[in-house]
């Protein structure tokens, strides 16, 4: 990782996550950014956090 | 149970959303048997008032409104001790991330890239799984990312009736999604389920 990346996938999740309830500060916003730009687990965490959200919609239309 | 005539097909039918009808007032009422007794209740009575659905609406929505009934049945019947709900210390421990992450922050079993996730959708197994996955997610979880995703409540009002901060409704539901997307990962994206076409 380089040395400015100032958010690790323990917070970086926490931040995606947050995403769904609550609008993310510039900060936040701006490190998160950093933050998938170079790790692709945490790109692959937010893509299944949004199938989640899709899965959850599509279940409750039965 | 079993002596219901099965000559209509909507009688199995029926049966297939129990599983959603029971997370549903599991989502209600926070206990295992009462959503299972209500949802026992409500079954009953969609099974003896069948005849009366005419289709306008899908038959789970018609399940779920006569299972609403029910649920406020319940409730008004029912003195329930709320305050045992046990969000509580667990959403501000942090030893599951622990779990999750090493002591440099990274995944210890990291996110895979799910190839054509969307296509599961169409697959009666996927569902099962699913809910299967659903009904993993440990603590109040399961339930609190039911009414939140499922049931597609905001966050404010989860938290109010459940009668937790929102900061511990956003540690619950990320805690949820976690254990749901690595449930899913190994039972369904891992190939373990797929169907064979």
């Amino acid at each position: 990782m380089e040395a400015d990346v100032d958010v690790d996938c323990r917070e970086a999740s926490r931040l995606l996550s947050a995403a769904f309830e609550r609008e993310l500060s510039g900060e936040e916003r701006i490190a998160l950014r950093r933050h998938l730009d170079e790790c692709l687990m945490c790109v692959n965490f937010e893509a299944q956090l949004d199938f989640l959200r899709e899965a959850a919609r599509r279940y409750r239309e039965g | 149970m079993s002596e219901t005539p099965v000559r209509d097909p909507r009688v199995a039918e029926i049966e297939s959303h129990r599983p959603y009808l029971v997370r549903y007032a599991l989502a209600q009422l926070r206990e295992v048997e009462a959503a299972e007794e209500v949802v026992q209740e409500a079954l009953l009575a969609a099974l003896e008032g069948l005849g009366s659905f005419q289709g306008q609406s899908t038959l789970r929505t018609w399940l779920t409104s006569i299972l609403r009934f029910k649920i406020a049945d319940h409730q008004r019947r029912a003195v329930q001790d709320r305050a045992r709900f046990a969000d509580g210390g667990d959403a501000h421990d942090e030893a599951w991330l622990d779990e999750l992450f090493d002591e440099t922050g990274h995944w210890r079993d990291p996110p895979k890239s799910w190839a054509n996730p969307e296509a599961a959708f169409e697959q009666r197994r996927f569902w099962e799984v699913f809910e299967q996955c659903l009904g993993r997610v440990p603590g109040a979880g399961g339930r609190v990312f039911f009414k939140r995703e499922v049931l597609g409540e905001e966050t404010d009002e989860i938290c109010r009736t459940e009668r937790i901060s929102a900061n511990n409704c956003w540690v619950i539901l990320h805690r949820a999604r976690i254990a749901l997307r690595a449930c899913l990962e190994v039972h369904w994206f891992g190939g373990e389920a797929r169907d064979g076409s």
